[in-house]
């Protein structure tokens, strides 16, 4: 009980007195702003429908992962990833081409093909890159901005090359694994050579064998609904903060930074994070700031939102080691940044 | 087993928590018709899943152990810490199934800031307008082209232009809402002086005037996270009786009015009637505009 105390409570205070100090911030009133029933039903639709919207594309991450787990053995994954770090940096920044995920998909099939033996840095860089490099995001971004079709270009090629330039830098400078460690893993990994040289030899799952087939119908919702529950968790908590910090802080106090171009990009790329909209829709809000801000900021939203927000940062905690998200978020923050006001100056 | 039980519960409550919204006709509320059809299809993902922890939960009772690999994701021996995370699963539904879903309204319009101006990049793209002077009655077809320049990014905004031109009374539909309203907004010069019909719910900023009250719809894409209001000012001396979030229809003449250091359009009404809210509240960008 005391450990459970020590673990939970203090936290539990921090993000209390956090949530006080942005109230005395913006100024409000506890009791008034946070209990009066519109902003209780402001509350719950946006809660809702985050989780809502972010169910299918989920589910559909945990059941491709699932999938990867029963079906793809380590060897055919190690066969198809390239050797050459170059290329293997570059298939990792295209892989969205072929397999388009959003970011909520992403993080359970990314943390899949590294247990199984793809190289860390590639499965980052795919991690960043396919939320955007892809053609649904490509389609959405140009509808939204038929205005200035320079817009989906830049974003495609700004993600790219973040994600390429981040991908070498792991290369050089990552040395162990960005997984959390799992000490169950080398009988797990047994147990599965096991099982696929078995089904090979069989031929194939629904052979003479029905066991075979069974086994793995239930090894797939087995894989399934439990990595649905663990990264379920993470998203039900962001969407939870995302709602409240929708309903509670005011547009008004954030755009009085946008004068200054500087803040203009710190601004777009903070709102991108606080939001945690899917890479699939995100470029229709950003559309609607056509006017409030320049290119360059609203560049910086469409690109770093996608890679990192507030929902996607915990579902990244759940998986990878609390060191790396932070290098990772800092380092894909300062290279969205330049990149953008490079775009900017470019076009 | 207890786990595989209460996450079979979990998972069919999400799943009929699912089925209950589309049954009540709430789904729109939170998420946008091109969306409904996957979340449709992941509660019956959400079911299979749920059907599979009975299935576990039953393999274990009758001892088998189960088919899977049970890795990485062992349930946490600690009995606080599962009831934190399935009460953190618990309470959506909760919220979903006891709190009755309203609508979005003004408290967030003020949160999120309404967007009144939906053309001010376009407009800095587009050759001005070469004949303000000119009176809307004495056109014919050839001179509305010289009202309506366009380059490549507003054609399809000046062709419908032409075609709201052509009215006595200029309609905002709700399937065309934000595209009428950019329209509007782009080629002022050629709509100032016409007559306008827009209906949504009743919306202040702190700096509006006592005569002036904002006629707002939210704009949604894909869930209500990403709900935007867009407005039209509307301008008249009794704007006072009528309260913030209800429903109202406008007629008024087309002008322009300053507000925050910019000549957003804006009407001058002639008149002004309370309606029923819509069935859903919000509206939605037509991406086949101008294709």
């Amino acid at each position: 009980m005391q450990k459970f105390l020590y673990r939970y409570v203090t936290p539990l205070l921090g993000v209390g007195c956090l949530i006080m100090l942005a109230l005395i911030v913006t100024q409000r009133d506890l009791p008034d702003r946070l209990l009066n029933s519109a902003n209780l039903q402001t509350f719950k639709i946006i809660f809702i429908s985050v989780i809502l919207e972010a169910f299918p594309f989920i589910l559909l991450g945990v059941l491709f992962s699932a999938l990867l787990q029963v079906f793809v053995t380590d060897e055919l994954i190690r066969k198809f990833t390239p050797k050459n770090p170059i290329a293997g940096v570059l298939f990792g920044a295209l892989l969205g081409i072929i397999f388009p995920l959003c970011e909520c998909g992403m993080i359970p099939v990314v943390r899949r093909l590294i247990r199984k033996g793809m190289p860390a840095y590639i499965g980052i860089v795919y991690l960043l890159a396919g939320p955007i490099v892809n053609p649904i995001v490509y389609t959405s971004t140009f509808t939204a901005f038929r205005g200035t079709p320079e817009m989906a270009y830049s974003r495609m090629g700004l993600a790219f090359v973040i994600s390429v330039v981040v991908g070498f830098l792991l290369y050089k400078f990552m040395r162990k694994s960005p997984l959390k460690a799992t000490p169950a893993l080398h009988v797990i990994h047994h147990n599965h050579n096991h099982k696929h040289s078995h089904s090979h030899s069989h031929d194939h799952d629904h052979s003479k064998n029905g066991s075979g087939f069974r086994g793995k119908g239930a090894s797939i919702l087995s894989h399934s609904s439990d990595e649905f529950f663990e990264m379920g968790k993470y998203l039900i908590f962001g969407a939870f903060l995302t709602a409240i910090i929708q309903t509670v802080v005011d547009r008004s106090t954030l755009t009085a930074f946008a004068e200054q171009p500087f803040f203009a990009y710190l601004f777009m790329m903070a709102f991108a994070f606080i939001l945690s909209i899917c890479s699939t829709s995100d470029a229709f809000i950003a559309s609607s700031f056509n006017g409030v801000f320049d290119f360059g900021p609203l560049l910086a939203f469409l690109v770093f939102g996608a890679m990192i927000d507030f929902k996607n940062l915990l579902m990244l905690l759940s998986t990878f080691r609390v060191k790396f998200v932070i290098i990772l978020t800092l380092l894909v923050a300062v290279l969205t940044l330049v990149g953008a006001w490079v775009t900017e100056v470019l076009i | 087993m207890i786990h595989h039980l209460i996450r079979a519960a979990i998972l069919t409550g999400f799943a009929m928590f699912i089925v209950y919204l589309d049954r009540t006709g709430e789904m729109g509320m939170f998420i946008a018709p091109r969306m409904e059809l996957y979340v449709k299809l992941s509660a019956l993902g959400l079911y299979a899943a749920a059907i599979y922890q009975i299935y576990a939960a039953l393999q274990k009772r009758i001892g088998h152990t189960a088919p899977s690999c049970d890795c990485e994701h062992e349930p946490s021996p600690s009995v606080m810490k599962s009831i934190l995370i399935y009460g953190l699963f618990i309470f959506p539904l909760l919220l979903g199934f006891l709190v009755p879903t309203g609508t979005l309204g003004s408290a967030l319009a003020s949160k999120k800031g309404v967007n009144f101006s939906t053309a001010v990049k376009l407009e800095q793209t587009a050759p001005q307008s070469p004949h303000p002077d000119l009176k809307p009655d004495s056109k014919t077809d050839g001179s509305i082209d010289s009202l309506f320049p366009f380059d490549e990014y507003t054609e399809a905004h000046a062709a419908y232009g032409k075609q709201l031109y052509k009215k006595t009374l200029i309609p905002v539909p709700e399937h065309l809402f934000i595209e009428t309203l950019t329209t509007l907004d782009l080629y002022r010069n050629a709509f100032i002086g016409k007559e306008v019909e827009i209906s949504g719910f009743v919306y202040r900023e702190d700096d509006m005037g006592k005569e002036q009250l904002v006629v707002s719809r939210f704009v949604m894409n894909c869930c209500s996270a990403d709900a935007m209001p867009y407005g039209l000012m509307i301008n008249w001396p009794k704007a006072m009786n009528f309260a913030n979030d209800e429903w109202v229809s406008v007629k008024g003449i087309l002008s322009t009015a300053a507000y925050q250091d910019h000549d957003i359009i804006s009407l001058d009404v002639t008149k002004i009637e309370r309606i029923h809210a819509p069935d859903s509240p919000y509206v939605y960008p037509d991406l086949d505009f101008g294709l």
